[in-house]
Order: C-alpha cells, then structure tokens, then sequence
C-alpha cells in the first residue's frame, strides 16, 4: 500500500456518519450504498461501513463511510471511530427538536478526537415528514453558516438528495486533498514506513487518506 | 437499561472488550458498562490533558508540548509479537480493518553495561557484538537447533525429551556463558525471572521459535508490531467488534454495583438507581475488589523525550530489556519507546516507559538503571499500581474476574488469560490455530 507513484491511483477516504439515535443514519448510508430502505430498522446491528465508489477528474474516488454501530445510544462512540476521517455528515430529526440541540455535542466530539476533518455537513433527515416538522430550514441554514458547515435536507425514504449530500461531501474532500498533496508528500512518507498488513490487502495502491494526512 | 442480559461486561479494558466481542459475535446478548467516560480502563491511551490530570492533579499541561489531542500514551505499555496470540485473535475476529500497524525498529537488550541489538538467529547471532567470536559459533549451533526443532519430528529432537531436560540442561549441552544465558532467557524466550531455567525446556524453546517467526514474519528489525495511535485502539476495535454485533455500550457509569442473591450467585447490576438483570458478570479486578487479592507491585516511569532514546540507532520504536542479573535484581525492567511515527505524540516527539514489578517502594530510585537510558527528558512522571488475581470461584457466583496486567513487554499472558476466561464462560475452547494459515498468508 507503499506505491504511491504507481499510474491510475485510487483514493479512499473515512467519512463518519454521527448524530443521535434514530435520526436515520444508518437509513441514509444503505439508501447510499444499496438504494435500500429499512422502515423498521432498529438500532444499528450488523452494519460496519459501506464503501462506495464515484469518478472525479477521471480518478476513481472510493468512499469508506462508517456508521456509528449503536454506540452513540447511549453515548460511548469510540475515539476510535473518529481516527482520520476526512469526512463528517452530522444528521438530525427535523421531527424532533432535541436531535437539532445536541449537534452541538456531536460537532464537540469530532472536534475532540480528529484534526483531519476537511468537509463536514450538517443534514437534517426526514424531510418526507413535513407535517410534522419541528425544526426549520433557516434554523438548519443558519446553525451550519455559524459552525462553517455544509447543510443539506434529506428523506432516506424517499430518496431525497441522500445522493447529493454524500457526493458533495467526497468531492469537497476530493479537492482539498488534491490540494494539500502538493504540501505533504514529505511528511507523510515518514509516517508511511515501516507500515505492516495483517490481511491481503484488497486495495493494494490504494490511497489511504483515513491516517496519512495529518 | 432496564433489561436483562446473559452477561455484563464492567470495565472496557483490552480482555474485557475482547470477551464482550467473542460473547457477542457467539450472539451473547451482551451489555458492556465503564465507570469511567473513556474507553480502555487500565490499558487506555491518555491524551496530554488526561495525563496531566492523572500525574499532576492539573487540568491543563504545558502548551510548548504541543496539542494534547495528539498524544496518546499507553498505560499499559507492550508490544505485539507479529505471530503471537493478539495477532491471531485479531485475524480471527476480522478486529484488523479497524486498525493500522508498524513495525517495531528495534529489540535491544542490556548486558555488561552496554545497549545491544538481539540476536534471533544463527546468522544475526554470528553478527553480534554481544558474544566473542567462540561463543557466537556455540549459540549460533544452540539457534539452528532451536529452528529446527519441531515437535511432531523426533528426528530434530537431538535425543532430548524436551518436557524432561530442563532449560539448563539444554543450554549446558551448547556450552553458553552466562550472558549469552541471560539474553536468551530474557529478551528472545521473555522470561521475566530465572526460574524457567530449572523448568522442561520446550516452553523456553517454543519462545524462541516464536520470537524468531515473528522476527521472519514482516522481514523487520523486531519480532513486533505495534497499532497507530497506541495501544488503547486495541480495546476500542474489540468493543466496536461487540457493538456491530448488537452489545450495548454505557460509559461513564458511576458505582456499578454488582448484586447477588442470598445463595451468591450474580442477579445483574444497578448503577445510578436502575438495576440490569444477568446471568454472568465479566469485569476486571477493580469492579469485585472483595472477589481479588493483590499479588504484586509494578513500578513505572512515564518520559516525554525530543529525541530517540541513544545507542538504539535512531529507533522510533524500541524496547530494551534489561535482564534482572544485570542490575542483581529479582525481576527484569523494560524500557519502550515510541514517536510520532505511530501517531501517538505530536512531530518530533517521543514517548518512553520504563516499568518493572517493584521491589521497593520508591519507583524513582528502582528505575534509575531504565530512567539512565533515556537521556535528557522533558518531562517525567513517577508512580506505582497494584496487580490483582481472582480469588472467587465462577462455578459458584458466576463473576468471571480478570487478572490485572503483568510486567511482561508483549500480550501473550494477555491473551492467555483472555481465552481460559473463554472457555469457563462459554465451554467452549477458542481455536486460533486456523487462522494460523491466514496470519502466513499474509506475510508479504
């Protein structure tokens, strides 16, 4: 996973999915991979990440999306879970207001445990329940330009710019990394030395952006 | 929280967080508890602040050290053998996606007064400077042995019965000097005394093997690895395992307070007025400290260095091993050192442990001999912990207690007690060998 001059380079980048329970972060990442929905999907059990692949300047750019596996329940989301991610979609319940109050914390918790985070969004899901909305889009809007983040509504159920968010979040990461590159190349080939695989590794010339960027 | 489960795991330390993973992968409905709000219990990692807070009393450490994010110091310092049993647990559980590995510089030994690499092998044992030019012919021929031997051929069993010969007979036969003795007893065979020496030879043997498999493994300077970011990853990969596979997580639960029935026997656990119902309890001493008795005293030192610790060439990572009849002391002291280059201080940093079983009470004076190694620090902290054994009996009360982490410099003790836990909770035996073909799969 050394060769980094080899031609045709791939990219793969850490995104983490965070937020409270049941706001639909898990919905929102199988609508992305798999086009599916799951109405009575209970707390997260058995999913790990997803990676999904889209093309940018010709380059294919893979995605390494986590979700949270339940931990954020109760909150006990591992430091772990954040360790060079590139990528943050902080998802809220527009139903339920209490999800929009504690963003906050989860942006203090990312902020905590990565340096690394280039692109973060802020996605108020569930947009398909209109009727009963609790929190505005200006209120959305407005707490994403204070905290710098991208915001996007979204509808796991119905498909509703879950698309659009994730790829804007890999393309906004896709042109800083490109940029920050021409700077670091030195200081990650330091880190990179030394470096062992436990297991084949499928990706073999794969970029790994998720702990060399630092 | 209201619920009932088979087990509780209190405490998120390294073996419980592998046990809660095992359980839950097994479809053990599994809750997993921590008094306190971060994850590791005594084999954490701590931030700059989280360790000042630790040592000094002080929330807050000094700013020319850098952000305190970037650090992340072991508490438990090891090393992982490359082909040893966390290697194998790891592979086994598919735990390795969460984790990214180096391997280690260098593994060094002190004998007669001087910092030396070891030597593993017939050829790097003709190499070394630690041997003069007849001794490095006799434990060259002892090496070849020990690489030959296998245990189902009797035919490179030299007519010795290895479960009868003690170690010194074996090494007598060689001819080996007392130093030669001693670095291989204690920094290829890591024995932590002598007593081994008047034990059958196969284990020291196995030993050998091992750490000479581990050193072939990745083709490195060392027989071990060690994960990006420090060990308090390891804990965290195993309860993210348990986690995917439907265990609860609760941090940051004050009391835990286990509950029996009249007859003994664990009925659940309440914290903060509610009360969980289970079957079994997993914990670590600290939960059940009427179920534990002491059983020893570790000595350690914590340094935060600008540089790599001098005569090891330049190492980001080491460990030097410091045999007991070097220093004339009943148990050996290990000295580690990590950097940067695992991610687990800011650029230019390094971090270094010096740690011992104690056999006075003041840590300062009894680790000057490991302390003297590091050259000038910029910081250093002092401080000493008990070790505890179970004393209960899990037959009776169904509390399944931990060992509290030994001295030794690498997790097979570790995991060892991790897989007879194991099997007295499940009745099952773990079986790591078929991953064996796997881990040399990998080899690259």
């Amino acid at each position: 996973m050394s060769d980094d001059d080899e031609r045709g380079e791939e990219y793969l980048f850490k995104i983490v999915i965070i937020g409270d329970s049941a706001v639909g972060k898990s919905n929102l990442l199988t609508r992305y991979a798999r086009n599916e929905f799951n109405p009575n999907s209970k707390a997260t059990i058995g999913v790990e990440f997803q990676t999904q692949s889209m093309l940018i300047d010709g380059k294919e750019v893979k995605a390494q999306i986590w979700d949270t596996a339940g931990q954020e329940r109760f909150r006990a989301v591992t430091s772990a879970y954040y360790r060079g991610a590139v990528g943050a979609l902080v998802v809220y319940d527009i139903t339920r207001s209490s999800t929009f109050e504690n963003v906050g914390r989860w942006l203090d918790e990312l902020n905590t445990h990565s340096d690394t985070t280039v692109a973060k969004m802020l996605i108020g899901n569930k947009c398909d329940l209109e009727s009963i909305r609790a929190v505005s889009v200006e209120e959305g809007k407005s707490l994403a330009e204070s905290e710098g983040l991208f915001f996007m509504e979204t509808s796991a159920l119905d498909s509703t710019n879950v698309k659009t968010a994730f790829e804007m979040v890999i393309r906004e990461i896709y042109s800083n990394i490109s940029r920050k590159q021409l700077n670091s190349d030195s200081y990650k080939e330091e880190l990179t030395v030394n470096r062992v695989s436990l297991v084949k590794n499928e990706n073999e010339g794969t970029k790994t952006f998720s702990c060399c960027s630092r | 929280m209201d619920e009932e489960y088979e087990v509780i795991v209190l405490g998120t330390g390294l073996k419980e967080c592998i046990l809660s993973g095992l359980l839950s992968v097994d479809g053990v409905k599994v809750l997993h508890m921590d008094r306190n709000d971060y994850y590791g219990g005594e084999s954490t990692s701590l931030n700059l602040n989280q360790l000042w807070k630790k040592f000094r009393g002080e929330e807050k450490a000094p700013e020319h050290l850098g952000a305190s994010r970037d650090y992340n110091v072991d508490m438990m310092p090891k090393f992982m053998m490359g082909n040893g049993k966390l290697v194998r647990t790891l592979i086994h559980t598919d735990v390795t996606k969460y984790l990214s590995f180096k391997a280690v510089d260098g593994s060094y030994v002190f004998v007669k007064g001087k910092v030396q690499k070891v030597p593993a092998t017939p050829m790097e044992a003709l190499k070394s400077s630690l041997m003069g030019i007849f001794e490095k012919r006799r434990a060259g021929k002892f090496f070849s042995f020990v690489q030959e031997y296998d245990e189902k051929d009797p035919k490179t069993h030299d007519g010795m019965d290895l479960t009868r010969v003690t170690t010194k007979e074996l090494i007598a036969k060689y001819g080996l000097d007392g130093n030669t003795i001693d670095f291989i007893g204690h920094a290829v065979a890591l024995h932590t005394n002598d007593q081994h020496l008047d034990q059958p030879a196969f284990d020291t043997v196995m030993r050998m093997k091992l750490y000479a498999e581990s050193l072939a493994r990745f083709q490195g300077t060392s027989p071990y690895i060690y994960p990006l970011y420090g060990l308090g990853e390891l804990p965290q990969a195993f309860a993210r395992l348990s986690a995917v596979y439907g265990g609860t997580y609760m941090l940051n639960k004050p009391e835990c307070k286990v509950e029996f029935d009249e007859g003994g026997k664990v009925i659940g656990v309440t914290s903060e007025g509610e009360t969980a119902k289970c079957k079994k309890i997993v914990c670590d001493p600290s939960y059940l400290p009427n179920k534990v008795r002491k059983i020893g005293r570790v000595a350690r030192a914590i340094a935060i260095m600008s540089h790599p610790i001098p005569n090891t060439n330049d190492s980001h990572s080491v460990q030097v091993i410091i045999p007991q009849k070097q220093l004339a002391r009943k148990s050996d002291m290990y000295v580690f050192c990590c950097s940067y280059s695992h991610n687990v201080a800011p650029k230019g940093k390094f971090i270094a442990f010096v740690s011992t079983d104690a056999e006075t009470d003041n840590p300062q004076t009894e680790l000057k001999p490991g302390t003297d190694l590091l050259g000038p620090v910029d910081e250093i902290f002092f401080d000493m912990y008990d070790r505890y054994e179970p004393v209960n009996e899990p037959e009776l009360d169904n509390c399944f207690i931990s060992t509290s982490y030994d001295a030794t410099t690498h997790f097979e003790t570790t995991v060892a007690d991790v897989l007879n836990m194991y099997t007295l909770i499940t009745g099952k035996q773990l079986d790591l060998s078929v991953d064996l073909s796997a881990a040399s799969a990998a080899e690259e």
